[in-house]
């Protein structure tokens, strides 16, 4: 017996609107029947993970302040991969663009100059993107897969953060701890309101979206792109170029990587320190899919997945909760999502084994 | 869909039910930790510590505990929310916990912070180190009567001086028995990664250490490497004896009890005071423990003796003259090294071949 998937023809919009709803309805009922398993409150489990988040301001600001980085990385990465190229570093970008703007303040440690942060955004950025740019070259040059280039610069760019803390940039009044000095106030973005982490960064994220959506959608750049990626010999014969389309979406994704690594160290860690992404390159990663690749879609994606780990986190607080348990939930909701996902737009096609002399699909 | 309203509804329905879980009369306490909470380590040294404050107050006191969180912007939020749900006493149980800790404590005058293995104070903000260079000390001691090739192995974690200090005080130890015994250093730069440990381990072991050190490792990695390649290994803050039947050299032992009850004692009179506290041997928070039968009656004996010294505060550790890995003096026979020059070291005395990463 075999299994095929066919694409549908017709697919029902309304299932699609619905795909969400049944995938959380599903993930929960499975992780349901874990948390009574291991004798944990059920209802004050789903609770923490989707009410609480929205039960005070602070909190709803928390979510904001995870939806930026994801919003930002998981566009650009949602051009490169219309465009199929596969960059899953961008977690090493990000790293690489919190380096060069944290060189900064680092070095000029007295300054209170107003340029300290658009030099270090300016910096962040071009960091991100010379670290993509070394991929985009083997790529392009030698014809090096991008997918085990980018996550292999994601480990170099992990090691470089780790020398620079051990060594030249550890903070000399930090007893030998891996990590820069704090920085001062004029190198961090100021809070949007009085005691919240939330700042003024979260306008980067929105504005580059609404670039990415008018160049996808409205710009024939966007539509050469996407060529580019689905049909190179067709891109090549009408003249677009795939290698300029390689170039682009690396570039782009380690100008948003950079960014948001520039805004977390700029931002809520306020230094260098050995964790400065919290894994949103990867989390990004799930994000761009989540959005089936669609700049509108990838707000939501970001936004629920934001919500989905703030939830987490009050979770393991005031659930009990184990930390793998909230893992395991949030993976549970994101395999549930794909599958429905999967299944209203396939059709699954039983195929048994050839008893007479053809076969017939069962309906 | 009827599925899914009655799910809304349900957890519409637990937010009213389960609103409200801070009791006014009991002392909320939180405890966050760095690594998963196992049978021995680090992590399990801080959950006994804070049950000794439950064993004292019995039903005053909640404990909520917190394992397996990394340091950065998420740890800042977790322990937001520990305060903002009523923990009024909170443990926050590694070095990464500092700088967002230290921010809550100022917003939240009134509860109290114990910070492990910072160096930052504030009112209410008190880090605490265990002298683990004193029980180290008399470890070398033992490990210079074993050792064959005279090299010692040391895994460890990151090059923050309470882990400085403590290979040192074991390089003193063992060299004030044998001088000629050298010790090797491997950082791995993690609290908590058995894989590399057990790789430096057996590196160390390759190198012909015959005797391993696990310092500040939340794993039994390097102890089970030294079981398995017949070398003798001891490690901190909990016992793995279990881990090396045979090869167990012992355990320096933390026991955060004392230190924890006498907090929330102060916490709860009022009368508490953030201070650095740096506690060892005489504070009975540093144990020996778990000798093994290999080392002869003669050396306990001298062991024994050293440590009621230590105790008495008749020697210490960083007695003069001390020497650095460059051979320099660094302190004359007769002199004391400071405390603040142990709390913030950043040398290695002679006899550790490896340099510090710098």
């Amino acid at each position: 017996m075999q299994f095929k998937l066919d694409r549908r023809v017709h697919y029902s919009k309304r299932m699609l609107i619905a795909t969400p709803v049944i995938a959380i309805a599903l993930a929960v009922l499975v992780s349901s029947v874990l948390l009574v398993l291991l004798q944990k409150p059920v209802l004050l489990t789903f609770h923490s993970f989707f009410i609480a988040p929205f039960e005070n301001f602070y909190s709803i600001t928390e979510i904001f302040l995870k939806f930026g980085p994801l919003l930002l990385i998981a566009q650009a990465l949602a051009v490169g991969f219309r465009a199929k190229v596969w960059n899953i570093g961008a977690e090493g970008q990000m790293i690489i663009g919190a380096i060069t703007a944290s060189a900064v303040p680092v070095y000029l440690v007295d300054s209170t100059s107003a340029l300290l942060l658009p030099a270090m955004l300016i910096l962040g950025a071009l960091g991100g993107m010379g670290w993509a740019a070394i991929a985009a070259y083997l790529k392009t040059r030698f014809n090096a897969n991008e997918i085990l280039v980018t996550l292999m610069l994601s480990s170099i760019a992990l090691q470089i953060l780790y020398y620079l803390l051990l060594g030249p940039w550890k903070d000399p009044m930090g007893f030998n701890f891996p990590q820069t000095v704090m920085f001062q106030d004029e190198a961090l973005f100021p809070a949007l309101f009085e005691g919240v982490r939330l700042n003024t960064s979260i306008f980067i994220p929105i504005i580059f979206t609404i670039g990415i959506w008018l160049f996808m959608e409205k710009h024939f750049g966007g539509f050469k792109l996407v060529v580019g990626g689905l049909a190179p010999n067709a891109a090549t014969y009408a003249g677009f170029s795939s290698k300029k389309a390689v170039w682009s979406s690396l570039l782009l994704a380690g100008f948003a990587a950079g960014i948001a690594g520039m805004s977390e160290i700029a931002g809520p860690i306020g230094q260098l320190q050995r964790s400065v992404t919290s894994g949103y390159g990867y989390s990004a990663i799930i994000v761009a899919y989540l959005g089936a690749l669609n700049p509108i879609g990838i707000i939501f994606a970001a936004f629920f997945l934001a919500v989905l780990q703030i939830g987490g986190d009050v979770a393991l607080v005031s659930a009990d909760l184990p930390i793998s348990a909230v893992h395991v939930f949030q993976g549970l909701l994101l395999i549930f999502y794909l599958a429905t996902y999967t299944f209203v737009n396939y059709r699954l096609r039983i195929i048994r084994p050839l008893t007479h002399s053809n076969t017939k699909p069962t309906p | 869909m009827n599925v899914l309203s009655k799910t809304l509804a349900a957890v519409a329905v637990s937010g009213l039910l389960f609103h409200s879980t801070v009791n006014a009369d009991t002392l909320e306490i939180g405890l966050l930790t760095p690594s998963p909470i196992a049978d021995v380590g680090w992590s399990k040294a801080l959950v006994d510590g804070v049950d000794a404050v439950k064993a004292k107050y019995g039903d005053k006191v909640n404990i909520n505990i917190i394992e397996n969180i990394q340091e950065g912007p998420d740890a800042d939020r977790i322990m937001n929310k520990m305060v903002g749900d009523g923990n009024e006493f909170l443990v926050l149980g590694s070095f990464g916990f500092m700088n967002g800790g230290l921010k809550l404590a100022k917003r939240n005058a009134k509860r109290t912070f114990l910070h492990a293995s910072g160096y930052k104070t504030a009112k209410n903000f008190s880090p605490f180190t265990a002298k683990y260079y004193e029980g180290a000390y008399l470890m070398g001691m033992a490990a210079a009567e074993l050792t064959k090739t005279k090299k010692l192995g040391v895994v460890s974690a990151f090059a923050i001086p309470e882990l400085i200090s403590t290979i040192n005080g074991f390089t003193l130890g063992a060299r004030s028995i044998d001088p000629e015994i050298t010790v090797d250093v491997i950082w791995i730069n993690s609290w908590f990664d058995p894989a590399k440990a057990q790789d430096s381990a057996k590196a160390l072991l390759a190198g012909g250490a015959d005797i391993l050190f696990s310092n500040a490792q939340d794993t039994p990695s390097v102890v089970t490497v030294g079981e398995e390649g017949g070398a003798y290994v001891f490690n901190l803050n909990g016992s793995m004896k279990e881990y090396a039947p045979t090869k167990y050299l012992g355990v320096v032992k933390t026991d955060w009890a004392p230190f924890f009850v006498a907090s929330v004692d102060a916490h709860l009179a009022g009368n508490f005071e953030g201070k650095n506290e740096w506690l060892g041997m005489q504070d009975d928070v540093v144990v020996v423990d778990d000798w093994n039968a290999d080392i002869s009656a003669e050396m306990m004996a001298k062991i024994e003796a050293k440590r009621a010294e230590i105790v008495s505060a008749a020697v210490h550790v960083y007695d003069g003259p001390l020497i650095n890995q460059e051979g320099k003096e660094v302190i004359p026979a007769g002199e004391r090294l400071e405390d603040g020059a142990i709390l913030g070291m950043d040398w290695h005395v002679e006899g550790v071949n490896s340099p510090l990463p710098k």
